[in-house]
């Protein structure tokens, strides 16, 4: 198809306002997919992503649409990760677009999710397409959507399409406007091929497939190709696109999104964002290209010591088709071995382990989650740091920094005034306050990601009965009095519940999980002292009183069988017990502690 | 370790087939010396008592002795007592027609004289008659159910009889000829204070009995005061408990008695030293529990006793009404019985020994079970040992005062559980 003739266009919506049922109305407005073989909801493939109402992965479509003006056009939609954990792997799809469809929900309004999304498309300078959707509920208010459009967006309200995804009504306006309004591509002018490589995924049969939008040239089988960033040369085997299942075509051209594959056999291969290029006749790779750095980092470790491997497995199943996540082996003296995990954030710390369980049936268990800090020494070096257990000595630290995030809070006026204590209690501050309507208020603060990593968006969940919604993207690191908090028993530290805090918080944190500690360990036949240390300095304490005695009161005959079974129970417990210095915890406390704090 | 699972109702027509259990049948082999027999017969059930036992009804008391005299008959070939033990339940609540059944019987099948015969008592159920019966019959020793001798705490634990009767009972034992007589006593009762403690020490001690047994109160499941334990009408005070048995060592200590056990004292007398002279077991010391605490063979007869013989621990059905119905067709009701490995059953030993004050001698451990302490336990005598909770001798390894006090933890670590790493090899345990 000539350039002329193709859109390509990514879907931002907040979760529930209908992203997935309106992309399926254009599939079968379309004709890409026959009605009959409609079955709901064609574009969202895994449970996970469905119930999170989140994609991880890019879903990119080839629609064939006749306009009105009779003319034949291909619609290419890039269905987009949809949060911001996944910002990069977002701007790297939105990149492959010129345009967005910014769906809004009639009844609900713009939600922070939007917000965050919303900006990333617009520095991409994509053209935004907004929808309203869902105009057939009766409490639906149309103006209240296209003013909110105006007030947070900056969108001019009265250019939004209205519609009904689940009725059908607008769709055909709305693939009008994709048409007229969203700019069909322009080769680069460049002297040879380059496409963009905005996602992979792995597939047991042809090995890592390859999603790309071509920029320039065009893409055959048989091609000599290389990557500059990943610095590989592969021969294309196939180039196809998807309706939604893949089918192959002949050649890919400008303008065009699809599939290739070649022989590549881990997606670690293929670096997203990075510009396939002609291997004898290179052009200059595209803008844009990052390595992907994990924001949060925890261990995870698997409860039954056996399943460690287990777990590696497992683990190097997952970053098959997800090529962010990260591990290395770590072990711990209380829980054993594990894996040291990096995630882009916290949503995607959580979908990896809720996939370790419910995909691989791991029980596993995390320890507190650190963000990245920067360690800036007095020799003028700078270390990052991610694990609290290799935060180098203080006295040779000039400062740290740590990851700031701007986070967008939306809710009811009457939470506002928990929503910015919760945010001041986070160490975070207020930057501005919008008005979306009669009921909402939007607040954007700067907060220190390690504040919001455990249980922020409860809390607002909490705080707003629900009402409320949040989102956040990185903002730079600033300096931070930060201390390494560690939990000791008689004297030995509990490496498991060592975590970089802010000082301000350390001593109830310490608290806290001292008190927790306390319910947890078995009493011993000495007294055990529980305390929480801030480099040396104790700041809280707590005593398991010693057992003063441990013997049956009477024993004769006809107890000795039971009683030495009881005996040979508390013996085997025991060795499942960790010994930390000379105190024995049994596994199970860390865990529990480990769950609630 | 072999199981034999419980053999289920349907089955007790069909004659046990398994080993094990035709070990623990009575075949020829050298005589057992220790016999117990158990009555599951009380008044009224207290309300800590987790025992077989329960208040007779109908004519099953005379069904159960017919049947024990049956399950003598079973094992008399192989049974030559030198201590009886008639524990329960409560074996005073035999009529005297009823024990001369059961005295015949003994006596018919040359099981007596026995040189330490236990029968147990409740004060509430004695009649000099039944004292004098069953001492011309060879009894020689009595342990009186006494528990407490505060009205309001008899009370509490559901006793059936009362302080007067405690005193009178005893005169009435003595009156009778008795000479070795053992109170059992409870501490740490809900309610009961160090006062009330201190004074039931006092009373007791005058009275002037051979033996004493005072124990903790233990919260057994399935029993009324474990519910209110639970159901948190009361609170466990463990300091209290403490200070009661410290009190309770210090003051029978002096007053001429001896500890032995966890649970057990009695006096020493060089003259009427009557059954054995241990170095560190006092004269009036009950020679038939020594006898569990040594790993001796011993019978057990009635509903629920446990025996020890030929290697085979086996325990009869905790049903009465089974275990007179088997024994009607002329077998014995066993429920279950295990054999453990040599190791595992000289861990064993070694762990119950502990309880006693003596100790284990290394060269009696070794005649009894063929393994050597300071060979397969040394680390563990160590470990014990440093924490001073343990002491070694030349010939001898035992609790120390505070040690006692953690014989469950200090036994633990000398067990040799069966399938567990440890076995066969060179033992590493942690306390
Ligand atoms: N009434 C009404 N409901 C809709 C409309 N579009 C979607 N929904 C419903 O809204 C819910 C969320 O829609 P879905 O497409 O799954 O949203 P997504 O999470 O953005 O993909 C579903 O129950 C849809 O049936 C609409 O136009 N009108
Ligand atoms: S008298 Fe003894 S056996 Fe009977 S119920 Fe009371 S404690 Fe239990």
């Amino acid at each position: 198809m000539d350039a002329a003739h193709i859109r390509n266009f990514s879907i931002i919506a907040h979760i529930d306002h209908g992203k997935t049922t309106l992309s399926d109305r254009l599939l079968q407005r379309t004709g890409t997919v026959a009605d009959r073989e409609m079955e709901d909801q064609m574009l969202d493939a895994m449970d996970l992503e469905r119930e999170r109402g989140i994609t991880i992965k890019a879903h990119p479509v080839t629609m064939l649409y006749r306009a009105k003006n009779g003319e034949e056009y291909e619609l290419n939609l890039i269905d987009t990760p949809g949060h911001v954990d996944f910002a990069y792997e977002v701007s790297r799809s939105l990149s492959a677009c010129e345009g967005a469809l910014l769906i809004i929900d009639a009844a609900q309004g713009v939600e922070a999710q939007t917000v965050a999304n919303v900006h990333l498309a617009m520095k991409q300078e994509l053209q935004i397409l907004p929808v309203i959707n869902k105009i057939d509920l009766p409490h639906a208010n149309v103006p209240m959507a296209q003013q909110q459009l105006e007030d947070v967006l900056a969108i001019p309200g009265d250019t939004a399409l209205l519609a009904s995804a689940k009725e059908g009504i607008g769709i055909e306006e709305i693939l009008e406007a994709i048409v007229a309004r969203i700019p069909a591509p322009k080769p680069t002018g460049a002297k040879s091929l380059q496409a963009l490589i905005f996602d992979s995924y792995f597939n047991t049969y042809k090995g890592v497939v390859v999603l790309v939008r071509v920029f320039n040239g065009e893409l055959r089988p048989g091609m000599m190709v290389k990557m500059p960033h990943s610095g590989k040369t592969v021969e294309i085997k196939e180039v196809g696109s998807f309706n939604p299942k893949p089918y192959i075509r002949e050649k890919l051209e400008v303008g065009e999104t699809g599939y290739i594959t070649a022989n590549i056999k881990t997606p670690r291969e293929v670096k997203v964002g990075d510009t396939i290029l002609d291997s004898k006749n290179p052009a200059t790779p595209l803008p844009g290209f990052q390595e992907i750095h994990p924001m949060v980092f925890s261990g995870i470790y698997p409860i039954n010591p056996g399943d460690y491997e287990p777990l590696k497995v497992a683990m190097s199943k997952l970053q098959l088709n997800d090529s962010a996540l990260t591990y290395q082996t770590e072990s711990s003296a209380a829980l054993g071995f594990g894996l040291r995990c990096g995630f882009l954030g916290l949503l995607h710390m959580e979908i990896v382990q809720e996939r370790l369980r419910r995909e691989f049936e791991m029980d596993i268990i995390a320890t507190y989650p650190s963000v990245v800090y920067r360690v800036q020494m007095t020799d003028g070096t700078e270390k990052e740091v991610d694990n609290p257990a290799f935060l180098p000595d203080v006295t040779y630290i000039e400062q740290i920094l740590e990851p700031v995030v701007k986070a967008f809070v939306i809710c009811p006026n009457d939470s506002i005034g928990d929503m910015m204590s919760l945010i001041s209690e986070k160490r975070g501050s207020i930057q501005n306050t919008e008005t979306m309507d009669a009921r909402r208020v939007m607040l954007s603060a700067r907060i220190p990601l390690n504040e919001i990593l455990i249980d922020f968006h409860d809390r607002i969940k909490s705080l707003t009965k629900g009402y409320g919604s949040m989102d956040y993207e990185p903002d730079g690191y600033d300096p931070s009095d930060m201390v390494k908090l560690d939990m000791m028993v008689n004297g030995e530290v509990m490496d498991a519940f060592s975590a970089l805090v802010h000082r301000s918080k350390a001593e109830n944190r310490g608290r806290a999980i001292a008190a927790k500690l306390k319910e947890v360990i078995p009493r011993q036949q000495y007294q055990v002292a529980i305390q929480a240390a801030i480099g040396g300095k104790i700041v809280a304490r707590e005593t398991v009183s010693a057992l003063r005695k441990d013997v049956t009161a009477k024993c004769y005959g006809g107890d000795i069988s039971r009683k030495r079974k009881l005996l040979e129970k508390q013996r085997e417990g025991k060795k499942r017990m960790k010994a930390v210095g000379s105190v024995d915890i049994p596994q199970e406390a860390f865990i529990e502690v480990l769950k609630t704090s | 370790m072999i199981t034999v699972a419980p053999i289920s109702f349907a089955a007790a027509d069909i004659q046990p087939t398994t080993s094990v259990l035709a070990a623990a049948k009575t075949l020829p082999g050298p005589l057992v010396e220790s016999l117990y027999i158990h009555v599951p017969f009380c008044a009224h059930k207290c309300e800590y008592c987790a025992f077989y036992s329960a208040p007779p009804s109908g004519d099953v008391i005379h069904r159960y002795v017919h049947a024990l005299v049956k399950e003598l008959e079973l094992v008399a070939s192989r049974a030559r007592p030198k201590t009886i033990f008639f524990g329960g339940g409560t074996p005073s609540l035999l009529t005297l027609k009823q024990w001369e059944t059961v005295l015949e019987a003994m006596h018919r099948l040359q099981l007596l004289p026995a040189a330490e015969w236990t029968v147990e008592c409740n004060p509430a159920t004695l009649s000099i008659d039944k004292a004098r019966l069953l001492r011309s019959a060879g009894v020689n020793r009595i342990s009186m159910g006494v528990q407490s001798l505060d009205e309001s705490l008899l009370d509490r634990l559901g006793r059936v009889h009362s302080r007067e009767m405690v005193f009178r009972s005893y005169h009435l034992l003595r009156d009778a000829g008795f000479r070795n007589i053992n109170i059992d006593l409870m501490f740490a009762i809900p309610g009961q204070t160090l006062d009330t403690w201190r004074k039931t020490i006092d009373e007791a001690l005058s009275l002037g009995t051979e033996h004493l047994s005072c124990y903790e109160v233990i919260y057994e499941e399935d029993t009324p005061l474990y519910e209110q334990l639970k159901a948190g009408e009361f609170d466990v005070d463990e300091a209290l408990a403490c200070s009661m048995y410290e009190v309770l060592v210090d003051c029978l200590a002096e007053n001429g008695f001896q500890q032995y056990e966890v649970a057990n004292f009695a006096r020493h007398s060089t003259s009427e030293a009557e059954v054995c002279q241990h170095p560190f077991i006092p004269s009036w010391a009950c020679q038939h529990n020594l006898g569990y605490w040594r790993g001796l063979d011993s019978f057990g007869l009635g509903p629920s006793a446990s025996e020890y013989v030929d290697g085979v621990r086996s325990k009869n059905w905790s049903n009465t009404d089974l275990w007179i119905t088997q024994l009607e067709r002329g077998r014995r009701a066993k429920e279950s019985a295990e054999a453990l490995a040599p190791l595992s059953r000289a861990g064993e030993l070694a762990a119950f020994g502990l309880r006693m004050n003596a100790g284990w001698s290394f060269t009696e451990f070794l005649a009894r079970t063929g393994f050597d302490l300071r060979h397969d336990w040394s680390e563990d005598m160590e470990a014990l040992i440093s924490r001073n909770w343990a002491v070694r001798g030349e010939d001898r390894f035992h609790l120390t005062r505070d040690g006692i006090r953690f014989a469950d933890a200090a036994g633990a670590c000398f067990l040799r559980p069966e399938g567990s790493a440890s076995q066969g090899s060179k033992p590493k345990s942690r306390i």
